[in-house]
């Protein structure tokens, strides 16, 4: 037996491009953050070929998670073709072998910035969501060690207080995307920036999420079956965007997230956020197989 | 599918990429051994910064990314945190230092002398204009000094212990695999002292140079004075499985330490180190590490501040994503205000 028998030969790049260090540590504090939901795990996060703030959190996690059996989708601001989604979906695949897809009903993990799919996730799916700051506190408090001890103590006092004010300064909460959302009734979250109306997808759902910040080195996760409750008085109800009646310019789709897309002439037409829903809902309306999966929400109401 | 056509990401951003090479033409190892031997303080900048000691592949990283510093150190970032770690090397101590440039401004003359060695200091800063009409600028001869320097000097703080001007604090042996490593654990604070040094060290210049600056200007408490500025090279020790040391190299490192008199009568020290000869950056760095002790939280000088902030990989990033579409965040904010605008149509006396 000599050395060469024990080790595998050299090669430039190890099988999904992180090293086995690398991803030790990734899989070490993907459980911590499973076992405690919501709770921001500090983790030794790798530069990776990519700039930080380009979804180096999120990628990190999927390299992890990778198998070249995997089927990976990747979105950002709900579109699989956007330039950035489509260059990491580019390089999941070329590091890891793993099929590309588009469609969220044939996905096994999801990388997204900004959007939660309309399609209902299953069990055995794994939504990534890219983050670009991890602390819900930070309005309030921009220092990160005083921020951890205040989750340590539950003292979220101080941001109930911001949407009081919000309230008596402009009759409403004003939080647009990345709404504060308790997790499991003890840690409060920011669901990174994805907008209100994908925030009750998140809870009690069938799914595992994953949300990771290369950046601020911070990973957490809502593991499936857990509470996720956005911040709300009991007599001001949470509000999701008013989008519920919303038609799509290009696909007559209705009830769904929407872009607004400004016109010359002043006004404003909508198309769907979720962009492969939509291309298969025009492939459907021209009468080719196109299955739709069921959707979180029908006739723009959620449905739990 | 006409949803499709009107967007054609994957090509966009193949001819952009193509757009930017194109421009560069040509990489060969010619041009990477001409920006390595003609920008050595460029390429020492970036070796730093990338935390990564390798002149070829800095120069590689400067051709490849057309000389834009942020590109160049994550490209190198990215490139040294799949290599494995081999060996942990003995300590570098001050004294063992081959020392090329050591001055002091705290005394007219220290132990062991003043040695300006290579710099630019004193030099009229005037292009050599003439170069562009043809006529090359060779540089005049040295003539070597008739007592030469000796190559390795005490260090002057050394002397300030034994004085008893200077604390001594206690040392710890630390077996080499629990030193901390920063690129292999997160950043947290209460940092370790290893992990604020490593940080500074692989700090952007621009970066701890402008927080630095806020500090010397008078947003900090401590006035440094420069103790000691060194640029070496530390001879690389490392220790062969057999259990033989041996000098695997030398690599070029420059540190600075700066002073202030201290609360408790005592001189205070503040410390920088980085790989390669920047001596920007480690005097402005040592500026901060002496003001952190007792700095207000969230003053340029809190060692989270400031070591967050100069980051250079994560600071260039997070400016840089701003360009990322941000509409579906844009239309939750645009959902908010509209229905605030919606609820409250009256409008609002503001009172002059």
């Amino acid at each position: 037996m000599s050395l060469a028998t024990l080790t595998k030969p050299w090669a430039a790049f190890s099988y999904g491009f992180l090293d086995a260090s690398a991803k030790r540590e990734l899989r070490r504090k993907m459980l911590k953050a499973i076992a405690v939901p919501g709770c921001q795990m500090p983790y030794a996060s790798r530069e990776v070929p990519m700039a930080r703030g380009w979804g180096t959190g999120g990628l990190q996690v999927t390299l992890t998670l990778l198998k070249p059996t995997s089927r990976v989708k990747v979105i950002d601001q709900g579109a699989d073709d956007s330039v950035n989604a489509a260059s990491i979906r580019k390089f999941l695949h070329r590091v890891s072998g793993a099929t590309e897809t588009w469609d969220t009903l044939d996905a096994t993990i999801i990388q997204s910035r900004h959007r939660v799919p309309e399609e209902r996730l299953r069990d055995d799916q794994i939504l990534v969501l890219q983050v670009p700051n991890p602390e819900p506190l930070r309005p309030v408090e921009p220092n990160m060690s005083t921020a951890r001890q205040m989750h340590a103590d539950a003292d979220y006092g101080r941001l109930w207080l911001v949407l009081y004010e919000q309230i008596v300064r402009s009759g409403r909460v004003m939080q647009g995307a990345a709404y504060p959302s308790l997790v499991n009734g003890r840690h409060v979250m920011t669901p990174s920036p994805i907008p209100r109306w994908d925030v009750p997808k998140l809870n009690m759902a069938r799914h595992l999420t994953f949300l990771s910040a290369g950046r601020e080195k911070r990973l957490y996760a809502v593991p499936p079956f857990t509470r996720v409750e956005p911040l709300a008085f009991s007599d001001v109800p949470y509000k999701v965007e008013d989008h519920g009646n919303l038609t799509c310019s290009r696909s007559g789709v209705t009830g769904f997230f929407m872009n607004e897309i400004p016109q010359e002439d002043g006004s404003a037409v909508h198309e769907l956020s979720d962009s492969h829903l939509g291309i298969k809902a025009i492939r459907r309306a021209e009468g080719e197989a196109a299955p739709i999966g069921a959707t979180w929400y029908q006739n723009g109401e959620f449905r739990a | 599918m006409a949803y499709v056509a009107t967007r054609g990401g994957e090509r966009a951003i193949e001819q952009s990429e193509r757009l930017f090479r194109a421009e560069l033409g040509r990489i060969d190892a010619n041009r990477v051994a001409q920006i390595r031997n003609a920008l050595p303080w460029l390429i020492d900048r970036v070796m730093g910064e990338a935390s990564l000691y390798d002149r070829d592949l800095a120069a590689l990283a400067l051709a490849q990314t057309g000389g834009d510093l942020y590109e160049a150190v994550l490209v190198l970032r990215a490139w040294r945190t799949t290599q494995p770690r081999l060996a942990i090397a003995e300590p570098v101590t001050q004294e063992r230092l081959f020392t090329h440039r050591r001055i002091s401004a705290a005394f007219k003359d220290i132990p062991g002398g003043q040695i300006l060695g290579p710099t630019l200091d004193y030099s009229h800063r005037m292009l050599a204009t003439d170069v562009l009409e043809g006529r090359p600028f060779d540089p005049a001869p040295v003539t070597p000094a008739v007592r030469p320097a000796p190559a390795q000097q005490p260090s002057l703080a050394a002397w300030q212990k034994a004085q008893g001007l200077v604390a001594d604090p206690p040392r710890a042996d630390v077996a080499p695999d629990a030193i901390p490593d920063l690129t292999r654990e997160p950043l947290l604070f209460p940092a370790s002292r290893a992990h604020t040094l490593q940080s500074l060290a692989r700090a952007d210049t621009g970066g701890v140079l402008a927080l630095g600056y806020s500090a010397m200007r008078g947003y900090g408490s401590a006035h440094p004075t420069v103790n000691e500025l060194r640029l070496a090279e530390a001879d690389l020790r490392v220790r062969h499985p057999r259990g033989t040391v041996f000098s695997a190299g030398r690599v070029r490192v420059s540190q600075a330490e700066v002073t202030s008199k201290g609360r408790n009568g005592q001189l205070e020290l503040g410390f920088c180190a980085t790989l390669g000869w920047n001596e920007v950056k480690t005097i402005a760095g040592a500026t901060l590490d002496l003001n952190a002790p007792g700095a207000a939280k969230n003053a340029a000088t809190d060692p989270e501040f400031f070591l967050y902030h100069t980051e250079p990989v994560e600071a260039s990033g997070f400016c840089i994503h701003f360009k990322l579409p941000h509409y579906v965040t844009f239309q939750s904010a645009l959902d908010a205000l509209r229905g605030a605008k919606a609820a409250s149509p009256a409008k609002e006396e503001v009172p002059a």
